[in-house]
């Protein structure tokens, strides 16, 4: 599997807030709630992540639950590309 | 009325242009056929012929283009009786032979599972359009044996000054130029061939004097109205709902998407009775084919807006479940039409392991748009005010063209 570095997929997420008129932030601390990203946002840069991959990413939704940051996205889909 | 079997069709003086050819009704090729026969066809001469054929002697007939016909249709028909003539090629006697059923015509639809499914009809029930009609020369751009065709090519036999201009599938690209050059007045196509002709040529489409302009077979939205009116103000539009199953259920000539609620459950002898079950379409129609008496259930959804009844699209594809919360994939669609730059849309969902299904759409940009910037960013601010957040497409993928099929329809 073709794997994105950390910056394309902070790339991607910034595309995903950009079309829905908002801006990532460039640190990985901004609270998700706080800069307006939400689980929509989160399942379409999934989505764009899959697309530039070319396969699909094997979800653990509970995981989710831990997701408070930009950086706890990014993270999260790099573990994800790794499993 | 429509004639008795071997009584000349009323429209046998009718000019007909086909393959290239002009001639009328009467001077058709003599098609000799054995009963029942399917007749396979190449091109659209040979397709009337078969159907006047039918209409003098009342041969059990089906029409299907070669396109369609694969070894297992071919099968499935010879078991069932039916000689198979390859117009010029070859004819496949049946392999289980059975006596014909005079007057009998047969149309494939494609059944739940992609098989074709046959549907019995006669002339009569294919016959919709009885009342003495202005004088039109209509064009046939659909694909022979199919329902749309059949109106089309049933309506020019049976009734006096309807000519008959057919585009055959090569053909397709350039029927404006076609259609202007033997003064068609009058046009039947899908939603999208409609869309298409707009996107590709609309410079020639004006020069065609059109009067009646008729659309059908997906679901129709306000915006390609709109379009269409802009440029033939003077025409009238009208639209149809019709299934092979059915037959022209439902007519709708004010140039508004829908029809208005107050035609629900209204019963009225020789005409169909609409009905909503659910948000399913459900019709009652004397036109139906064989076996099909009674309420059917039509497997469309609508939805209500006001006083109009929206059909938007298949039940089983129609509605996306977002997390729970469920969207329209028409009423989406319609949305994105009704943007001035979007000459097309198509809506569909994709799985997402966090909310179900995401919302995801495909569109083709009218050309005078293209110069315009309109990227994803316009499209989504263009839908956030008018759907919900969840209704609103993630991934909008911009194609080059339109895509369509030999139906005429793109699986909007």
């Amino acid at each position: 599997m073709n794997q994105l570095t950390r910056e394309h997929i902070r790339d991607l997420m910034g595309q995903v807030m950009k079309v829905q008129g908002k801006t990532l932030p460039d640190d990985d601390v901004s609270d998700l709630r706080a800069i307006g990203f939400r689980s929509l946002d989160f399942s379409e840069l999934a989505l764009r992540v899959e697309d530039e991959i070319g396969a699909e990413l094997n979800f653990d939704a509970p995981g989710l639950r831990q997701i408070a940051t930009v950086g706890d996205v990014l993270d999260f889909i790099e573990l994800l590309q790794r499993q | 009325m429509t004639p008795p079997i071997g009584a000349q069709p009323a429209g046998d003086a009718n000019r007909i242009v086909v393959s290239g050819r002009e001639l009328i009704w009467r001077t058709l090729p003599d098609l000799a056929l054995p009963s029942p026969a399917a007749v396979v066809v190449e091109s659209g001469i040979d397709a009337l012929a078969a159907v006047r054929r039918h209409a003098l002697d009342g041969t059990e007939l089906l029409v299907v283009a070669a396109t369609r016909l694969d070894e297992s249709l071919t099968a499935d028909l010879r078991a069932n009786g039916f000689t198979i003539l390859k117009t010029g090629v070859e004819t496949l006697p049946p392999t289980s032979p059975r006596a014909a059923e005079p007057g009998r015509l047969w149309l494939l639809t494609s059944g739940s599972t992609g098989r074709p499914k046959r549907i019995g009809h006669t002339l009569a029930s294919l016959t919709t359009v009885r009342g003495l009609q202005e004088r039109r020369t209509w064009l046939c751009p659909y694909s022979a044996g199919t329902y749309a065709w059949w109106q089309v090519v049933t309506l020019s036999l049976t009734q006096p000054g309807q000519d008959l201009v057919v585009v055959e599938p090569a053909e397709l690209d350039t029927w404006p130029a076609i259609a202007a050059a033997h003064g068609v007045t009058a046009a039947s196509g899908t939603p999208t061939f409609w869309r298409q002709t707009l996107y590709r040529d609309a410079e020639l489409l004006v020069k065609v004097p059109l009067e009646q302009i008729t659309l059908g077979g997906e679901p129709v939205d306000q915006a390609i109205l709109d379009q269409l009116k802009e440029i033939f103000p003077s025409a009238r539009i009208s639209w149809i709902y019709a299934s092979s199953e059915l037959g022209a259920s439902i007519v709708v000539h004010d140039g508004r998407a829908g029809f208005p609620t107050a035609w629900l459950d209204r019963a009225a002898p020789d005409r169909p009775t609409i009905s909503v079950d659910g948000d399913e379409l459900v019709i009652t129609s004397p036109y139906h084919g064989v076996g099909l008496d009674g309420p059917v259930r039509t497997g469309d959804r609508v939805e209500i807006v006001d006083d109009r009844v929206i059909i938007v699209g298949r039940l089983d594809s129609d509605e996306i479940n977002v997390g729970g919360s469920k969207v329209s994939a028409g009423a989406v669609r319609n949305v994105l039409l009704a943007h001035p730059g979007v000459a097309w849309a198509r809506v569909s969902s994709r799985r997402s392991p966090l909310v179900g299904r995401m919302v995801v759409a495909e569109v083709v940009l009218t050309p005078e748009a293209r110069g315009d910037e309109i990227d994803e960013t316009a499209l989504v601010r263009w839908c956030a005010p008018r759907l919900p957040d969840y209704g609103i497409p993630r991934l909008i993928r911009f194609l080059e063209q339109i895509p369509a099929k030999e139906t005429l329809k793109s699986d909007v």
